[in-house]
């Protein structure tokens, strides 16, 4: 009786049937897409550990846009927190700050090339020739230097200051003047360091105010440099945010537009010709850079809540249309707002979680 | 699917080769059935939704953590972060914060976060458990929207001198010890227990996240991986006293010290080198309380007193230029708790009894982070007043109306209002309708306050009003007990806290405007004995909708009438325990449905988090050489070797093994 019972449960256990098989997930990529001529690259950078950063196309002219390009040409996910993305020649490299590695597509397949591994935080990729790259990173104080055609590294630039406060230098974003890059400290920070690009040493840096986030060089050479300001409570400081300009070759600060406490302006780029600045404090600001007046609004925001609204902008380099991310609640997919040189909103679309860069073909 | 009918093959014919044996023994590892009626009329608790987590669970899970068992045995989703690591509650579809957890009386949520971490919860420590659902929580404290958990330690009166040690043996290096010492008569108990949990934590799995490109064939390979930087360690100390003096006064005092160390796996995707982006957690927890209840002619006055203090240390560690390994973030924080508590119970005429009691709590909170130099330093003061009054009339309806006042911080919040009933349909079957109708109530915890950067003192709390309806029924035979209960609850919360990231680049928390839970809890139990057969079935199923009702305006927000992320709207478990003649057989089923991580529940096919079975058994023999009782038992999980997902990318064990050894006398 006892065994009969026994069988009877056991039975029952083989129904449990088990349908939890993620092969499926993983079959080869179904997109089946040659990329336009002219397109548009949006990184999107998924939630922090969630592994769900994603690449979208966008096709200029049909105005469509593919989302998870990566993932679905080779079934293969991006990585976790998508930074920014370069691309040199027929290849893109894609930086993926919390899995220390740079993935490499083709950029009119969107197919697998390669990875650079071995990187602890990075968070740019600068190109310098075919055969020198620089990388910066969040955690490690310093900068790598890679290889873009064989994908491996060749060596690190150190930009510790030998200290345990607040963890500097980290480096974010990078410029090239002559054979000088210029890369902002962001975190906890207030620096500007100048690498020598031929040595690959440190030998300069710039003192700007606190907190530079995004940076971009004009057709004058001249530097612009985005800060904000820190937070109230911070212990490296609060202050109002400012917008400066930096002469390359004497490496002295010249201008210092100030906002106003509590304002967090961010995503400085330059037009097409590189002569007008654009960047968000909420509302898209523009700013042609031999002005010495104070920059003015060029789009307003809608969006007055606290969630919702323009997260980051990019520029196409040949029409100098406007491409404006939105990451609504950063729980769910994004939308961007292409609008005509002159304002004009042209088209709207959305892309993954956070889209955070774009880089366009 | 051939080889999972291999194995049910085998398992069919070794379970009739032991079955066929006949043995004789006296010991029993599911307790026989005792039919007792009390305990479900109560008008103390009419309206009140409480399971009580049956003895039989507890002991079946007695070498796991309270979130395998809250999990896998109750309604309560536990959102899970890998084996051994960070586990948070859902219960009725709201947040961790909103599930109170109190251990013998003491809250033990972090003054913090406000929530708690169940993998640090050993089910070891528990000698009983109930959970009450939704408001019925008031009846313990405010801030339980969700419910609350209860884990108590009892005193066995009759025990004179015992003992107990456990050896675990497991899996990728896994490795329990359990040791347990009581002693006393009549009116003094003594008891101590003593534990160690080590494991590597490293097995193996398809690394999805990392491509390969083969050289020869061009195709991209997955790796096979190790679960690296995974390991976790705690140990432990209970001890209890207990002390009757006579029938009327009771004290007791206990301890329980827990130092937890674990180090948090990277992203499967990460290939940076091996010394970078290394993070560990230390845990560090003493808990300690002291009660005394006099029972008088018709009331009872309860004291009690309790103090708590957690220190967690998180340190990232990364390998820098020309200094080797150093933090580049070390959060220390220590918390500690003063609570006190007064409660007086009066039995009046008429079928009615009053409960009055008042809580007096000291919060300390102390974090810092010594590489950013953030952190914030505040103290917190809570006066609760309760106050409840119950009554039955005719036999037939309880009425319980209760009503709780908070005060925190020099604030007075708003009152909370309790009223619940319990309708006995037929006077001779157990066959009852129970409902309620509830305010509640949650302050913000001290991080959503003060955190650097983001806190927000402005932040107003989350109040919510709810109702529910449900269908009690109790039935016994000779042999069999069934119990089946039924509930419908509609959970009406405004100014939900969430923690979103800014465009300033750090988090933030935010009040929603509103979040509509409502669903259904099913649960059915039956146990028995068929001759020499025990046996015990335990079931629950829940529907949980939680639906975001938020901001509606922003332009392009789809989360708005969408399910909240990682709440599943079908959730159920299954629990089969069998004895005989000293061997037991129990299988554990628990499945999920889809989870989604995205607030506009949107879905893509690299992100699912796809709908969830698992199934675990366990196979154990026990028995008595005169005074010393001996058993041993193989726990198999994850029976069919399932690949799945509880949270992304994370990676779950395959099938893996546990083997328990026990003596006691």
């Amino acid at each position: 009786m006892p065994a009969r019972i026994a069988n009877i449960i056991l039975i029952v256990l083989l129904l449990a049937v088990s349908c939890m098989k993620d092969d499926g997930l993983w079959a080869p990529g179904d997109l089946d897409l040659q990329a336009s001529p002219e397109g548009l690259f949006i990184i999107n950078e998924g939630n922090f550990t969630y592994n769900n950063a994603s690449v979208s196309y966008y096709d200029i002219e049909k105005q469509e846009v593919y989302n998870d390009i990566f993932y679905n040409t080779n079934a293969l996910p991006l990585g976790d927190a998508a930074t920014s993305m370069t691309i040199n020649d027929s290849l893109g490299y894609i930086v993926l700050n919390n899995s220390g590695k740079v993935n490499i597509i083709n950029i009119n397949t969107f197919e697998y090339a390669g990875k650079i591994t071995g990187l602890t935080s990075p968070r740019y990729m600068h190109i310098i020739n075919d055969n020198k790259a620089y990388i910066s990173d969040m955690y490690s104080r310093s900068v790598t230097i890679v290889n873009p055609s064989t994908f491996e590294i060749i060596g690190d630039i150190d930009v510790s200051n030998e200290q345990s406060d607040f963890s500097q230098h980290s480096t974010e974003q990078m410029v090239q003047y002559g054979k000088y890059i210029f890369t902002n400290c962001w975190s906890y920070d207030n620096k500007i360091l100048v690498i020598d690009s031929n040595t690959d040493q440190l030998i300069d840096s710039i003192e700007v105010l606190i907190q530079p986030r995004s940076m971009v060089i004009d057709r004058f050479s001249k530097i612009w440099v985005l800060t904000d300001g820190g937070y109230q409570g911070s212990p490296y400081g609060y202050e109002a945010p400012g917008l400066i300009r930096i002469d390359a070759e004497l490496r002295i600060v010249e201008k210092i537009w100030r906002f106003e406490p509590g304002d967090y302006p961010g995503a400085l780029k330059l037009n097409g010709s590189r002569d007008t600045l654009y960047f968000i404090n909420r509302h898209i600001y523009r700013h042609p850079v031999y002005s010495e007046e104070e920059p003015e609004v060029f789009i307003e925001n809608p969006n007055t809540g606290l969630s919702g609204g323009f997260y980051t902008l990019g520029i196409d380099p040949n029409t100098s249309e406007l491409y404006v991310a939105d990451a609504i609640d950063y729980v769910q997919r994004g939308l961007v707002y292409r609008y005509r040189h002159n304002g004009v909103a042209v088209d709207t679309f959305r892309v993954g979680i956070i889209p955070t860069s774009f880089c366009f073909k | 699917m051939n080889r999972k009918i291999f194995i049910t093959a085998l398992l069919s014919i070794l379970a009739t080769a032991i079955f066929s044996q006949g043995i004789r023994d006296s010991v029993f590892l599911v307790p026989p059935v005792t039919v007792t009626s009390e305990g479900m009329f109560n008008k103390e608790e009419a309206g009140m939704k409480e399971t009580v987590v049956d003895s039989v669970i507890i002991l079946e899970k007695i070498n796991l953590s309270l979130s395998d068992l809250l999990s896998e045995n109750t309604p309560v989703f536990i959102k899970s972060h890998g084996r051994g690591a960070l586990a948070t509650a859902s219960f009725r579809g709201t947040a961790p914060s909103h599930t109170q957890v109190n251990w013998n009386g003491i809250n033990i949520n972090t003054p913090m976060a406000g929530m708690v971490d169940f993998s640090l919860i050993p089910v070891y420590i528990i000698d009983e458990m109930n959970i009450r659902h939704g408001t019925a929580s008031i009846a313990d404290r405010s801030g339980g929207l969700g419910g609350s958990i209860n884990i108590n330690n009892r005193a066995d009166w009759d025990n004179r001198l015992s003992g107990k040690y456990m050896q675990g043996l497991g899996s990728y290096s896994s490795f329990d010890e359990f040791l347990q010492f009581s002693a006393g008569n009549k009116v003094v108990q003594s008891k101590t227990r003593l534990y160690h949990n080590y494991s590597a934590n490293d097995y193996t799995f398809i690394n999805r996240g990392i491509g390969n490109i083969d050289p020869l064939t061009g195709q991209i390979v997955n790796p096979v991986d190790t679960n690296d930087n995974a390991d976790y360690m705690k140990y432990g100390l209970l001890q209890e006293i207990y002390f009757r003096p006579g029938s009327r006064d009771f004290f007791s005092v206990k301890y329980w010290g827990q130092q937890a160390f674990r180090t948090i796996p990277r992203a499967t995707s990460y290939e940076g080198p091996d010394n970078s982006n290394l993070n560990s957690q230390s845990d560090t927890d003493h808990r300690i309380m002291g009660d005394w209840k006099h029972f008088g002619e018709r009331g009872r006055l309860e004291l009690r007193t309790g103090y708590t203090f957690k220190r967690l240390d998180y340190i990232l560690k990364n390998t820098v230029y020309g200094m080797g390994l150093i933090p580049v973030i070390y959060s220390e924080s220590t918390q500690t708790g003063l609570l006190n508590n007064a409660s007086y119970k009066l039995d009046m005429e008429n079928d009615l009894s009053l409960k009055a009691s008042i809580d007096a709590n000291l919060y300390r909170v102390n974090t810092r982070d010594s590489v950013k130099k953030t952190g914030y330093s505040e103290q917190r003061f809570e006066l609760s007043s309760f106050v409840s009054l119950h009554k039955q009339f005719a036999g037939r309806l309880n009425l319980n109306l209760m009503l709780r006042q908070d005060m925190t911080d020099n604030k007075f919040t708003p009152l909370i209002p309790y009223l619940g009933f319990d309708l006995l349909l037929m006077k001779n079957k157990s066959l009852i309708v129970k409902g309620n109708i509830a305010g509640s109530y949650r302050y913000p915890s001290l991080n959503d306050l003060y955190w650097e950067p983001g806190g927000n003192p402005d932040l107003l709390p989350e109040n919510g009003f709810s109702y529910e309806l449900g269908l009690e029924y109790r039935t016994a035979f000779t042999h069999h007990v069934l119990e089946t209960e039924l509930t419908a609850y509609r959970s009406d919360i405004k100014n939900w806290i969430l923690w979103i990231p800014s465009f300033k680049g750090y988090w933030e928390p935010r009040n929603i405007r509103r979040v509509l839970s409502q669903g259904l809890e099913i649960y059915a139990s039956l146990r028995g004995s068929i001759g020499e057969l025990n046996y015990s079935c335990t079931g629950t199923y829940a529907y949980t909708s939680s639906v975001n009702y938020g901001e509606k305006s922003i332009w392009g927000n789809e989360s708005y009438g969408k399910q909240l992320v990682y709440v599943p709207l079908h959730s159920g478990n299954l629990m089969v325990k069998l004895t005989y003649q000293g061997f037991s057989l129990g299988w554990q089923h628990n499945s999920y449905s889809e989870r989604f991580t995205t607030s506009n529940n949107d879905v893509s096919r690299r992100d699912r988090l796809y709908p969830y079975f698992m199934n675990n058994c366990s196979l154990g023999k026990e028995m008595q050489i005169r005074k010393v009782g001996l058993s041993a038992e193989l726990k198999v999980y994850n029976l069919f070797n399932e690949t799945y997902h509880s949270v992304l990318y994370r990676p779950m064990p395959g099938r893996n093994y546990m083997l328990l050894l026990m003596i006691k006398f």
